[in-house]
């Protein structure tokens, strides 16, 4: 006791991987909860999770002012959709097939910055919002008063929003990529003079059915991940203000790790080492 | 009409209070977030002007370099490696359908030097980085710290933003080169050893499209994203309406979004700018 009383630095060394082990422990057990609770959410808190479904899909405070989530993610896809045009017309324009523009965007927007952005996107608004909202719940005491007035507060809280995030996710990934494809097209067609046809046959003949839907899985799991880590951290928050505002920093850090590994191991696993892709058609 | 006389002292506070007249009113929905950007702009206007005012806070400016770089080490490396797999993978699958797998190496260090470079670096200033230091600002705002410190006759754009919005500049045109350098390492790892690209070509292939120009692009634009994320964090932390947790987490919240939309923004333009610059 006196040992450690001395040398505090040391035994928190020491200590530190039965620490992180703990947390991973506690997460899991935090995450299975949440899931455990989402048939009694579903059964009694029903207003609460359409309530929370338009709160997540239109934002709450300023945020909302300039149109919530929805207009967020739109304008991030817009603009990475941009750049992909402008970029990849450059690149294709310096081997001589600029004409296959239309290609990389039905390509590259569905397997990489659509899904990746659009996760981005969630984390920054709904992930954020969501600890930012939980981690001042629990500072205020809230979420104790919950618990003293019998109600289940994972369920209430956590599991509750779970459900509205996942019948969230299918229209707001739907507008992701839709703008991110309309972007693409004006920034070929309309700024870079390339003619419509050309883009619109290489653009049609190259969107893969398969490919669209196996990014929605992604966008789906990644909508899942967020929502653990961000209500976790909000839902642990410590520390007063101060303490909420670096719950959600680091939320949104876990977070945007989270994001590229899981389409990473998506298309690892959807796709395989053979790509699951034909030039020839 | 107020014709309240404007706080002449650039602090942040006196922003918002000052009113001309003669202008039109506009409704709440509109004035607020117009005052917001006129906000942000004036006090990035004073941060750059103190900048070039003694006495520069070089103590502070060195600890918060010394902070973001802490803060957002880790979250990078985690982050560039499956970005950079992802990115070679997919570009690898095309390449090889193309008959062109020689080529892996032009690809995979041009798409890691102009975008995944200034991208991740962007996520990771912003999202690590900035929510760090709108947390900390946020929470002394509202604990009356820089009132104090304006009592003092401290400006705290002067002690607080100037250095802050430099620290994050810095860093992020250090975290540029790294994950650049990891961008092309992860690119050749993965596509020499898992997807049987020939390792001499894919090195012969690196500067094929990739040369200086790109490369000091790709750091302007990352020292601009980090300028910016770190000027929308300090904007947002002083301006903190209401008190409480749910206020500081708020302003988190809405620094991470609008520093993102804005870096996205000018993301585009950069590269539209550069690939002008670097016509050939």
């Amino acid at each position: 006791m006196t040992l450690q009383a001395l040398n505090p630095r040391v035994f928190r060394e020491l200590e530190r991987p039965i620490t992180t082990l703990g947390r991973i422990g506690d997460q899991t057990m935090f995450y299975g909860k949440a899931l455990a609770g989402v048939p009694y959410a579903v059964r009694y808190y029903t207003r609460d999770i359409v309530r929370l479904t338009a709160q997540i899909s239109m934002g709450a405070g300023t945020l909302a002012m300039i149109g919530g989530t929805l207009v967020i993610i739109g304008f991030l896809t817009l603009a990475t959709g941009g750049t992909l045009a402008v970029q990849g017309y450059s690149s294709l324009g310096n081997i001589g097939i600029e004409a296959l523009t239309g290609f990389l965007a039905a390509f590259i927007n569905v397997r990489i910055t659509a899904p990746i952005v659009a996760g981005i996107g969630l984390a920054a608004t709904f992930g954020a919002g969501v600890t930012a909202q939980l981690g001042a719940m629990r500072s205020n005491q809230e979420i104790d008063a919950l618990e003293a007035m019998a109600i289940r507060p994972i369920s209430f809280l956590v599991s509750t929003r779970i459900v509205a995030g996942m019948i969230a996710i299918t229209p707001l990934y739907s507008i992701a990529v839709i703008l991110s494809f309309l972007a693409s097209r004006f920034t070929t067609v309309f700024l870079l003079g390339q003619s419509s046809g050309l883009y619109d046959h290489y653009f049609s003949t190259f969107l893969s059915p398969t490919d669209l839907l196996s990014s929605f899985l992604q966008a789906i799991l990644m909508a899942l991940a967020i929502l653990f880590i961000h209500t976790y951290f909000g839902y642990t928050a410590t520390g007063g203000p101060a303490g909420v505002g670096l719950a959600t920093g680091r939320a949104v850090r876990a977070s945007l790790i989270v994001v590229v590994s899981i389409t990473l191991l998506v298309s690892l696993a959807v796709y395989g080492t053979s790509g699951n892709f034909n030039l020839s058609g | 009409m107020t014709t309240e006389i404007p706080n002449q002292v650039a602090g942040p506070g006196a922003v918002l209070r000052t009113k001309s007249v003669g202008l039109p009113v506009f409704s709440r929905a509109v004035a607020q977030p117009l005052r917001g950007v006129g906000g942000l702009f004036l006090m990035s206007a004073d941060a750059v002007r103190f900048l070039f005012r003694r006495p520069f806070q070089a103590r502070e400016f060195l600890e918060q370099s010394w902070f973001v770089a802490r803060v957002a080490l880790v979250p990078t490396l985690l982050v560039a490696i499956p970005f950079t797999v992802l990115v070679s993978f997919t570009l690898n699958i095309l390449l090889r359908e193309l008959g062109a797998a020689d080529l892996s190496g032009a690809g995979a260090a041009f798409g890691a030097v102009t975008q995944i470079g200034p991208l991740v670096t962007v996520l990771i200033v912003a999202g690590a980085g900035a929510t760090s230091m709108c947390a900390d600002l946020g929470s002394r705002t509202i604990r009356d710290e820089i009132d104090a410190l304006e009592v003092l006759g401290i400006n705290p754009v002067q002690r607080l933003v100037a250095p802050r919005m430099l620290a994050s500049g810095l860093v992020a045109l250090l975290l540029n080169s790294l994950v650049c350098i990891i961008g092309i390492l992860g690119g050749y790892v993965f596509s020499v050893f898992v997807q049987d690209v020939n390792p001499g070509s894919f090195a012969a292939g690196i500067t094929v499209l990739t040369g200086i120009p790109e490369l000091l692009i790709s750091g302007v634009k990352a020292a601009l994203f980090g300028l910016i994320a770190g000027l929308v964090a300090c904007y947002r932390g002083l301006m903190i309406t209401g008190r409480g947790a749910q206020a500081v987490g708020n302003a988190v919240n809405e620094t991470v979004v609008f520093a993102f939309m804005s870096l996205f923004v000018i993301n585009v333009v950069g590269t539209a700018i550069g690939i002008q610059m670097t016509a050939k």
